[in-house]
């Protein structure tokens, strides 16, 4: 059963444009220019209950719009969507005690006020049971391990722990499904992975769907099963996250060390990443040619010490997917 | 339907079940508990707000009295009109400001996208807006109304409700016109330089009697910018009920609380978000 649906979902802005300097303000304000800027397209798309969704994009590409329309906040100018059996922005009300919500960039936390009071506020908001809150609250409280800074005012909590709180305050009415627009923003390593770790064990153990924008290729990874990547308003992937690997794995890293330094390695579809010693990094383009040429015809020069094959990092596979499959989609 | 049953929803919510009022109130009360308690963090800053509105206040009644002294009446108005007219003046205002402190800041939250929290969250967004910031200067000011009211008010039941019915009307005409001007920049983009002077305007002169007042002056004050509909109610309220004017001022009252709960509710559909990093406080 499908937890999201989207059909032609669009949303564009009116907004006024302004040339450089004080006189280009001095004629907006006599005559101001207008353009219509599409921020998502027509976008379709369904998400299974349970599901943990990667919606990608570059800055710009229409990720956090489509949250806001799916979580009621804003009106679209064309299409439908429903999530939990409500259209979002007609039933938000009733459809906002089904979903959580987590932007990394927007507290629902009070600044001043320690943790368990918002928590406490949140309690009212969602009209929770008594007795139903404790239990669920107690168990969160556990499992993100706030126990030592519950009582601590959040402007004085670090970004990770704020963040954790954050995540624990959205998950306290026991959500279906989850938004996080970029949980793990600005985070340091370790938190980050034990910010995904508690998403993975929320997904597994309660069957929450999780819908995650994210630019950071670990979150996609380790968390998602199924990505959408978006780009100037249109949907340009949507697929698993292993099938975006290998459908945008063009290149392959063969790390090699040789017995003696190497002369300049010039082969058809290789490149030199890094070279120090003799110590050899090279980039093999598969579309051009295999592994297995492209190491026999180095064989064939130098005696290998070592070899290793490596794909690239998801990053650079985002930063090529971001690169060029937004334009050329949308013109066709 | 596309998705799974809407009767799964809220799961270990009491949402749809009956005591959705008292669940309201209680949500109500929580928030202005939190607001006092985040006040009270800074415990000397609070009490000194507080305390220096008080005597900020104070400061205009010593002129006042001082001018009463000299002139015992002004176009019908006495002292003690005048020390009504700044306890139900100040006293709306604190009132408004103290538990619907948002108010004044409608157009920079919708201007600057701050209202996202509200939305995605199951309470009217309005009210849960308006009461998400307690300004601490107006606990002063609603001392103050009532140090007023003490010190020169009829302490008769009569003058008592009499008394609360102003402070309402007052308290209401503040927050709907206040919301009105502040929803100006769902249309208008960024308003708040105007819908502050706006709000100002009511402010100040909700503050001289209207009997200072002729011609097209008296005309904006019942029209445009009601202050009129407070600032005449010690002499058409709480001296002696003039029908005709109590009729006009709650008639006014339920038209801008009407006016302000559709235009924000309009508005919310052009709201546009933004990407500003915002806070809670």
């Amino acid at each position: 059963m499908a937890s999201i649906v989207v059909q032609q979902l669009g949303k564009s802005f009116r907004t006024k444009k302004k040339r450089e300097g004080f006189a280009g303000s001095l004629k907006a304000l006599v005559r101001p220019d207008y353009e219509d800027k599409t921020a998502v397209g027509s976008i379709s798309f369904k998400v299974e209950q349970g599901e943990t969704l990667a919606f990608l994009g570059p800055n710009g590409a229409g990720k956090s719009t489509t949250i806001k329309m799916l979580t009621g906040i804003l009106h679209p100018t064309a299409g439908y969507a429903e999530v939990l059996g409500c259209c979002p922005w007609k039933e938000r009300t009733k459809l906002s005690y089904g979903i959580g919500s987590v932007f990394g960039q927007k507290s629902q936390l009070w600044y001043h006020l320690p943790p368990i009071d918002t928590f406490e506020l949140m309690s009212r908001i969602y009209e929770l049971r008594r007795g139903d809150y404790l239990q669920r609250r107690d168990q969160l409280i556990e499992r993100f391990e706030l126990g030592p800074y519950l009582h601590t005012a959040v402007r004085k909590l670090s970004l990770g722990e704020r963040m954790r709180c954050e995540i624990a305050a959205a998950l306290l009415h026991r959500p279906q499904v989850l938004f996080l627009d970029e949980p793990t923003i600005g985070l340091d390593v370790v938190v980050k992975q034990r910010i995904r770790e508690l998403i993975r064990e929320l997904n597994r153990e309660e069957g929450t769907t999780i819908f995650l924008t994210s630019h950071d290729a670990g979150d996609i990874e380790r968390l998602c099963e199924r990505a959408i990547v978006i780009n100037y308003g249109r949907i340009v992937f949507d697929d698993r996250v292993e099938l975006m690997k290998r459908r945008f794995l063009t290149h392959k890293t063969i790390r090699l060390v040789l017995e003696e330094e190497p002369e300049r390695v010039e082969l058809a579809g290789v490149s030199v990443l890094e070279q120090s010693g003799v110590r050899l990094a090279l980039s093999v383009d598969t579309e051009l040619t295999t592994i297995e040429a492209a190491l026999s015809r180095i064989m064939a020069r130098h005696r290998i010490v070592d070899v290793t094959v490596e794909d690239p990092p998801m990053e650079s596979i985002i930063t090529h997917m971001y690169g060029y499959s937004g334009k050329e989609e949308l013109a066709t | 339907m596309l998705t799974a049953d809407k009767g799964r929803l809220a799961s270990i919510s009491e949402y749809g079940r009956p005591g959705q009022l008292r669940r309201l109130l209680l949500f109500v009360w929580q928030c202005w508990k939190l607001n006092l308690a985040g006040a009270m963090e800074f415990r000397l800053s609070f009490l000194l707000t507080a305390g220096m509105m008080v005597i900020n206040n104070v400061v205009w009644i010593v002129f006042w009295g001082l001018y009463f002294r000299r002139f015992p009446v002004l176009n019908g108005w006495e002292l003690r009109d005048v020390m009504m007219l700044w306890a139900v003046a100040a006293g709306g205002f604190g009132v408004m400001a103290t538990l619907f402190g948002n108010a004044p800041r409608i157009a920079n939250l919708v201007a600057t996208g701050q209202l996202d929290v509200y939305l995605s969250q199951p309470k009217p967004v309005l009210l849960h807006v308006l009461i998400s910031r307690m300004s601490v200067s107006a606990i002063g000011d609603v001392l103050f109304a009532l140090m007023i009211y003490a010190a020169f008010g009829d302490k008769s039941v009569a003058g008592i409700v009499k008394f609360a019915l102003a402070m309402a009307l007052s308290t209401l005409i503040f927050i709907f016109f206040t919301v009105i001007s502040g929803c100006l920049a769902f249309w208008l983009g960024n308003t708040e330089g105007l819908s502050f002077q706006l709000f100002n305007a009511l402010l100040t002169f909700t503050t001289y009697p209207t009997g200072i007042f002729r011609g097209l002056g008296k005309l904006v004050l019942f029209t445009v910018i009601p202050a009129g509909f407070i600032s005449y109610l010690p002499i058409g309220l709480l001296r002696q009920v003039d029908v005709p004017f109590l009729l006009g001022a709650v008639a006014v009252t339920v038209l801008l609380c009407l006016g302000g709960v559709r235009l924000f509710y309009s508005g919310l559909r052009r709201y546009a978000s933004g990407n500003m990093i915002s806070l809670r406080r």
